[in-house]
């Protein structure tokens, strides 16, 4: 691909938000596996976007080894390093959901026949975002790759993880606009392939977002 | 002022702060708590609300006034709410609901929102005309003393939404959103600012520390929950194999009778016991603390049962390897082998000493990690950023009742 497109005009320039996610009690816990199917069932969207993509961020600890905060539990306080290397390595990229990811949990977790019981047990949190303007707007590929590259990862997870993965947008928002801006459907394709559960550092995963953009540009 | 910690933080989270605020400009927030100053609520108070009127949120600061039986009541629901069991004396509810009827009738409460903070003024929820309440429970209730938790849960139910200080802390027998905020620490205070290795030199010096051989610090009332004498026990441990010396700095216990008691109970315990300093100073003391923390080769917080533990956060800050106790919220500061260690026993503890002392590079690991814990999750500007977030969401009703 041509590097002239990096300075081409959108018709329409992408303006970037950013979230928060306070996190709130989901007022039940978990100490065994049942317990914890229970819980995954009945908790709301919200809480499974918690558990499972909101680890990207450094703030939200996980072991660098393992991708969710499900994971973690099971094999922090069940002991099941097995069963945790599975929930852990759940799929997470599009066109997945956190309602499809829901699912996936559920049928790995009612496969095992683990009856043990937790000393800790997990406790559900849910969410609310809370969205704001960053006032940065990409107006090209150029300028695109300039603010991804220094702005607030709050920003990146917004665009990228949380609207397509909560289903407010089909696909992440990075790779619609690109493709509908400057039909770089390649570009946007790779982008879209990107699985943001497998990620528990924020700077990873802003550093893999633009090393594909310039392999696909520079290419 | 601010401004100030943007080298800290960084510009993207300053920034933030700045755009969520501008969402809540010119509304008015009242905070409620029992007491102006001494203790961590009047402490983060001091800071919170002079920064959210810098925001441009019209904050005001209200404490409410009682006589001694109040006090004495509202001491018996806080023991009895933390620890399960309780004593409660003759009258207690009446007592409790006379000083909230007195506070209601002289306390204005015109604001768009209101912050009520821990137990002591709860009930003047009974005067919600106009606004949005919002409880801030900084204790753990996860385990209350039933009577006093049946007692004030009908007037938390009554709240738009609430706080707890960790997800440990909730509870199901609550429908009002709880929202899970840990408590903070001020890296620009006297206690926790930069300081010059000259400085923690001198005062060590001055308490005869030895500045050349290995130091283990722990900072903590004398209280059997911080559990000092295990700490001379795992010191007693970590003395067969390293000539090191232990400080404990605690404040002096001369109103409280237990505190005495406790401070004896390890005198004796470290009888015999070369190198330990078991050191009284002013609760004041926060650049001694600063320089005890700084002048540690490892911190300890060896607590067997604790609220959230904010000193664990102090040391981290200060790139401090910490070997904390398994309980209350330790463990949301230290993560096991990353951020620090946690233990169950003295002989865990001495076995983790040994462990940090022996290996210097794991040491400065885990502290450079430990600094990084604090700075995402610890710091004055996060809770700040929080509480705007929580007056966000309770005036937009975004949350549901749970």
């Amino acid at each position: 691909m041509a590097s002239q497109i990096l300075d081409l005009k959108a018709k329409k320039s992408f303006e970037f938000h950013a979230a928060y996610y306070p996190p709130i009690y989901a007022g039940r816990k978990a100490y065994t596996i049942e317990e914890l199917i229970d819980g995954i069932r009945k908790v709301d969207g919200f809480s499974l976007f918690y558990h499972v993509f909101h680890p990207v961020f450094s703030s939200h600890v996980v072991p660098y080894d393992l991708h969710n905060d499900f994971a973690f539990w099971l094999r922090n306080e069940l002991h099941d390093d097995s069963l945790a290397y599975k929930v852990s390595d759940v799929e997470g990229a599009e066109p997945k959901t956190v309602e499809q990811v829901r699912d996936e949990i559920l049928k790995i977790l009612e496969s095992s026949t683990n009856k043990t019981r937790a000393q800790k047990p997990f406790h559900f949190i849910t969410c609310r975002p809370v969205v704001f303007d960053t006032g940065k707007k990409a107006n090209s590929i150029g300028e695109f790759i300039d603010i991804i590259s220094n702005i607030t990862m709050r920003s990146v997870v917004y665009h990228f993880v949380f609207r397509r993965a909560m289903g407010y947008s089909q696909r992440n928002d990075f790779s619609a606009w690109l493709d509908e801006e400057f039909h770089v459907s390649n570009l946007a394709d790779k982008l879209s392939k990107i699985d943001p559960q497998t990620y528990v550092d924020e700077e990873t995963l802003r550093q893999d977002i633009l090393l594909i953009v310039n392999k696909v540009i520079y290419q | 002022m601010i401004e100030k910690y943007a080298e800290i933080i960084g510009e993207n989270e300053l920034d933030a702060i700045f755009r969520i605020a501008e969402e809540l400009k010119g509304i008015s927030v009242l905070h409620i708590n029992s007491t102006p100053k001494g203790g961590g609520v009047a402490e983060i108070l001091s800071k919170l609300v002079p920064m959210m009127n810098e925001l441009g949120i019209n904050t005001q600061w209200k404490v409410i006034r009682g006589d001694n039986s109040f006090f004495n009541v509202t001491k018996t629901f806080h023991n009895s709410l933390q620890n399960g069991v309780g004593e409660l004396l003759d009258d207690s509810f009446k007592i409790y609901e006379k000083w909230q009827g007195i506070n209601l009738s002289e306390i204005p409460l015109d604001y768009d929102v209101v912050f009520i903070h821990d137990p002591q003024p709860a009930g003047l929820i009974k005067g919600k005309k106009k606004g949005k309440w919002v409880w801030r429970c900084h204790i753990d209730i996860s385990n209350p003393y039933p009577p006093v938790w049946n007692f004030l849960r009908k007037y938390v139910q009554l709240y738009d939404s609430m706080i707890i200080s960790s997800s440990v802390f909730g509870r199901e027998d609550l429908n009002v959103p709880q929202f899970v905020i840990p408590p903070s620490i001020d890296p620009l205070s006297v206690k926790n600012r930069e300081i010059s290795s000259f400085t923690v030199e001198r005062i060590l010096r001055k308490f005869e520390i030895d500045t050349e051989r290995p130091l283990i610090t722990q900072i903590s009332r004398f209280d059997r929950a911080k559990d000092p004498v295990g700490v001379i026990q795992s010191f007693k441990g970590l003395k067969k194999h390293v000539d090191a010396q232990l400080v404990y700095l605690g404040s002096p216990a001369s109103d409280d009778p237990e505190g005495e008691l406790v401070y004896r109970e390890t005198i004796k315990a470290a009888e015999g016991v070369k190198d330990v300093h078991l050191l009284l100073l002013p609760p004041d003391s926060d650049l001694e603390v600063n320089a005890f923390q700084r002048g540690a080769t490892v911190v300890m917080q060896k607590s067997v049962k604790e609220g959230f533990g904010l000193t664990v956060s102090e040391a981290m800050w200060k790139r401090k390897a910490v070997i904390g106790g398994n309980t209350g919220g330790i463990p949301l500061q230290i993560i096991h082998g990353y951020t620090g260690f946690l233990v169950n026993t003295p002989e865990e503890a001495t076995h983790y000493l040994i462990y940090l002392l022996r290996n210097k590079e794991i040491r400065e690991r885990i502290g450079q990690v430990a600094r990084e814990h604090v700075r995402n999750n610890f710091l004055m500007t996060r809770e700040l950023r929080d509480y705007l977030m929580v007056i966000l969401l309770t005036l937009q009703g975004a949350m549901g009742r749970t």
